[in-house]
């Protein structure tokens, strides 16, 4: 029997005028699945997930139900249901509630009434279950993100559950920690059989994993099969969910789209995919390996946007340096991203940008002009700006467009009319200038939402419209595609690129190697407080062999310097079409 | 911090020596058991915190100089005149009182600092649990969420600066005050999204599906019930005798007091002594154990 059964489910929220958010949903999950769900923010997904337990269910109109075991979920009782499904959030901070370790653990367990002997058994085993025993008497507040959202995993695991439901649980973390995190979900999966329901921004780490592939697109599922089958479908439909496939599938129908000719199964992992390229290129050499690249050319302008030179920071006297002589120049005009795991000064060197930090030794030039002779606030006045990791720091007024305008207060009209004043031109009124900002981050539908009603992607740009509000010359962003899904990605790298082609200079610190890869003119790696290296990006991946993109390692064998998975897909198409012609010259 | 042994008790065994130092403190001011508080006080800071307490001693100096002179200044009463400053008596009386007024508050002081170090959040939550259960956990989540708020508030004002909207060279108090209620607001409207979140974590995992229990990790073994035992007899004798007069000590005007003849003077503070060495014994004995441990490999 089906372990979770949905029928003909439909929803709408009662403020919606009407609109399904999900509308006649039938799926059925066996015991032990591993189910991926996937599709665009606001496709219905986590609407989806929050029907799967009464608790969450919010208000609206329903119709339809859900099963568990063959029972009406409404009518399984909330202790049983408590038990029986476990649901982890996004927010690794925020679903936590105790503040310590052990507490946390044992805080699912008490709620169920057990006694202090199984408890203890209980939370024992789990924290020896998840590696958590180092870590068991430490502050939550402590902990890395990684270490939090398995702690919120092996919390709700200490309830033994035998369905564990998961939305989007590694949007906020770095790619190691997601990894682990993943890994370790499937683990349980595979040892302890507990049914997984997922959804994922970052299907590269679970595709390949899960049994079923549930594809939604505005509160409907549209695929429902097995991850190889779903590719073919996507791929067939045109479907815009294609984008965000794994790479393999990607470079694969990308090479099919054009070559004539059998290119045996999808693969769906980097070792399928290395195989898979060994196997259309068998017996023959690529000839074409590296695509033709602009060299890297170190220090050539004369006066960077950003100089840092032998930069030391340290947070207190007796604690150990951050930073340890770091030395880069952002040239004006491009696209700079530094890479590099957690801890190793990434944002410190942001901060120190910022004038945020005061490094005790060496200098940071912004513009030519050493920090420290910048007046207070002079630094941020049209010339320096910071898109924060979290773009809900940024938004205070109750709407995005009273947010907007906040950036446009008093002051910048005084300013303003100082500068028509002296420049004798007529400044644009305020409101184009917003419509302006808007249209540039496709944010204009937004503008009467509350900042904090709208999902990650769109608060990203909205953050990053509020930060072009100040013309900065020179933009710095932290980690700026953390929690976004594919399309997003694509529409925040648009504006990027139109932000470079008027003039402005980007530093961003990513964890996001592919899109580094994609979109950086210069990509520099940190670690132990300095910066390591610093090339194109073609060249500086295809010289990692670990921290690189999964086109890259796919391909390392055969091209010397695909990095992305268009290069990949060109090269091989290159290739094919010299082997016919060489074909085509013999049989003359 | 270095290893504590005492740390290793149960709360309970915890809590009860602590009420017992600190309450018999206020209460006992002859100076024959301040000076004894005092010492051992400090002898346990010491065993806690290593060469660090130095640094809470120079503080606690000078608070005991200025009660024991201060004290004198304002306090005119007692018979026995040392000098006069602008035409006002300096006494003997009010000056020992003085000193005794500071050796107390010292003492006391010590007791808390200790007290600090040994019981840490979660074993007042315990304690706190045991007498109102669904207090201890609102407590645990506020321990949690007040480093949580400052963080995110120090969050907000940077991200804020980065942009321009806060710290600038012209910015008056007026617009500092503004820019500090934003971040505020701005603080409450994200605090609030998170309570939303952490009360569906919450009922996720059964909050309010019935009756609940509170879990705590520690074990009550034999040790606990004995060292409780002694404390509760040398409590009981330094209690008795002061009852019987021991501790008795009268500084205004005349000072008078009992002294080491009398046999409940001399009994309350031997008991009252042993009462507060005992977790300073228990560090100085896992350290001669385990020091005779490895001399034996």
């Amino acid at each position: 029997m089906a372990r979770i059964e949905i029928k003909n489910l439909s929803f709408s929220y009662p403020t919606s005028d009407g609109r399904f958010a999900l509308k006649d949903v039938s799926l059925t999950i066996e015991e032990g699945q591993y189910v991926t769900l996937c599709g665009r923010s606001g496709s219905g997904k986590s609407t989806l997930l929050n029907q799967l337990k009464t608790v969450l269910t919010p208000n609206g109109n329903k119709e339809g139900g859900v099963y568990l075991d063959g029972v009406l979920l409404e009518d399984v009782d909330l202790r049983t249901q408590s038990s029986t499904i476990g649901y982890v959030m996004q927010n690794p901070d925020s679903q936590i509630v105790t503040d310590k370790v052990w507490h946390e653990l044992a805080f699912g367990l008490e709620n169920l009434g057990y006694d202090q002997r199984t408890i203890r058994t209980r939370v024992a085993e789990m924290a020896s279950y998840f590696g958590i025993q180092t870590w068991f008497h430490r502050d939550v507040n402590e902990l890395s993100g990684g270490q939090k959202q398995l702690l919120n995993l092996a919390a709700i695991m200490a309830m033994q559950p035998s369905v564990l439901i998961l939305d989007e649980p590694t949007s906020q973390l770095d790619p190691i920690a997601a990894s682990d995190f993943l890994n370790t979900v499937k683990k349980i999966n595979l040892e302890l059989g507990t049914t997984i329901i997922i959804t994922e921004h970052r299907l590269e780490d679970i595709f390949h994993a899960s049994d079923m592939v549930v594809v939604m697109e505005k509160g409907k599922v549209i695929a429902c099969d097995e991850p190889k089958k779903v590719g073919a479908y996507l791929k067939e439909q045109n479907s815009d969910m294609f984008a965000a496939m794994p790479t393999p599938v990607k470079v694969y129908y990308g090479v099919a789209d054009k070559a004539k000719r059998d290119l045996g199964e999808v693969p769906l992992t980097v070792r399928e995919g290395r195989s898979w390229l060994t196997s259309i290129f068998e017996g023959k050499k690529a000839e074409i390996n590296t695509l033709p690249i602009n060299p890297y050319k170190e220090n050539e302008t004369d006066m960077p946007a950003i100089s840092l030179k032998d930069v030391w920071f340290r947070y207190e006297r007796d604690l150990p340096d951050i930073l340890k002589g770091t030395t880069f120049n952002v040239e004006k005009g491009s696209i700079f991203a530094f890479v590099g795991g957690n801890g190793t000064g990434k944002s410190t060197t942001l901060k120190t940008i910022c004038n945020m930090l005061k490094p005790y030794r060496g200098t940071v030039m912004i513009d030519g002009r050493k920090i420290s002779s910048y007046k207070k606030g002079e630094l941020f006045d049209h010339n320096l700006a910071m898109l924060p990791q979290d773009p809900k720091s940024l938004f205070v007024k109750q709407t995005v467009r009273e947010d907007l305008e906040e950036m446009l207060g008093p002051k910048e009209s005084k300013r303003l009319e100082m500068l028509e004043e002296k420049n004798g031109f007529e400044n644009v009124p305020l409101d184009e200038r917003i419509a302006e900002v808007a249209k540039l981050c496709d944010i204009e539908y937004l503008l009467l939402s509350h900042p904090y009603d709208i999902s990650g992607g769109e608060q990203q740009r909205v953050a990053l419209a509020k930060v072009l509000l100040t013309n900065p010359k020179i933009l710095l962003l932290d980690e700026p595609t953390k929690g976004i899904d594919n399309f997003f990605k694509l529409q925040f790298a648009a504006i990027l690129k139109k932000l470079k082609a008027s003039g402005v200079t980007i530093l961003m610190v990513s964890h996001d190697v592919e899109f580094c890869a994609k979109y950086a003119d210069t990509v520099g790696m940190f670690f132990d407080g300095g910066m390591i290296t610093a090339n194109v990006p073609s060249k500086f991946f295809a010289e990692n062999s670990f921290y690189t993109t999964s086109a890259n390692r796919m391909s390392r064998h055969i091209f010397k310097d695909a990095i992305t998975d268009e290069d990949l897909i060109q090269l091989c198409l290159a290739n094919f079409k010299l082997m016919r012609k060489k074909i085509h010259e013999q049989e003359q | 911090m270095q290893k504590e042994e005492f740390t290793t008790y149960h709360p309970i065994t915890n809590i009860i020596f602590f009420l017992g130092a600190i309450i018999l403190g206020m209460f006992l001011m002859h100076p024959v058991y301040v000076v004894i508080s005092m010492v051992m006080s400090l002898a346990y800071l010491f065993t806690i915190k290593g060469k660090k307490a130095f640094k809470e001693l120079a503080y606690m100096g000078i608070l005991f100089v200025l009660m024991s002179v201060i004290n004198p200044i304002f306090n005119r009463m007692g018979v026995t005149v040392l000098f006069r400053y602008l035409g006002r008596p300096f006494t003997l009386e009010a000056l020992i009182y003085g000193i005794a007024l500071g050796g107390m508050l010292v003492s006391i002081l010590c007791w808390f600092a200790c007290y600090n170090a040994v019981m840490t959040s979660d074993k007042f939550i315990y304690i706190f649990g045991k007498m109102i259960p669904s207090v201890s956990l609102i407590l645990s989540m506020i321990l949690r969420l007040i480093p949580n708020f400052i963080k995110k508030t120090k969050q907000i004002s940077q991200a804020r600066q980065c942009i321009g909207m806060a710290g600038n060279a012209s910015e008056n108090k007026m617009e500092k005050l503004r820019n500090g209620a934003t971040v505020l607001s701005t603080m409450t409207s994200w605090a609030l999204e998170g309570g939303i979140i952490t009360a569906d974590s919450m009922r996720a995992r059964g909050y309010g599906s019935g009756k609940k229990t509170n879990f705590a990790i520690y074990y009550f073994e034999k040790r606990n019930i004995i060292l409780i035992c002694v404390m509760g007899l040398l409590l009981a004798g330094t209690i008795f005798t002061a009852v019987m007069g021991g501790a008795h000590a009268a500084f205004i005007p005349n000072i008078e007091m009992t002294w080491f003849g009398d046999i409940n003077m001399f009994g309350g503070a031997i008991a009252y002594a042993f009462f507060l060495f005992l977790p300073t014994f228990l560090n100085l004995k896992e350290k001669i154990k385990w020091r005779v441990l490895r001399s034996r490999i």
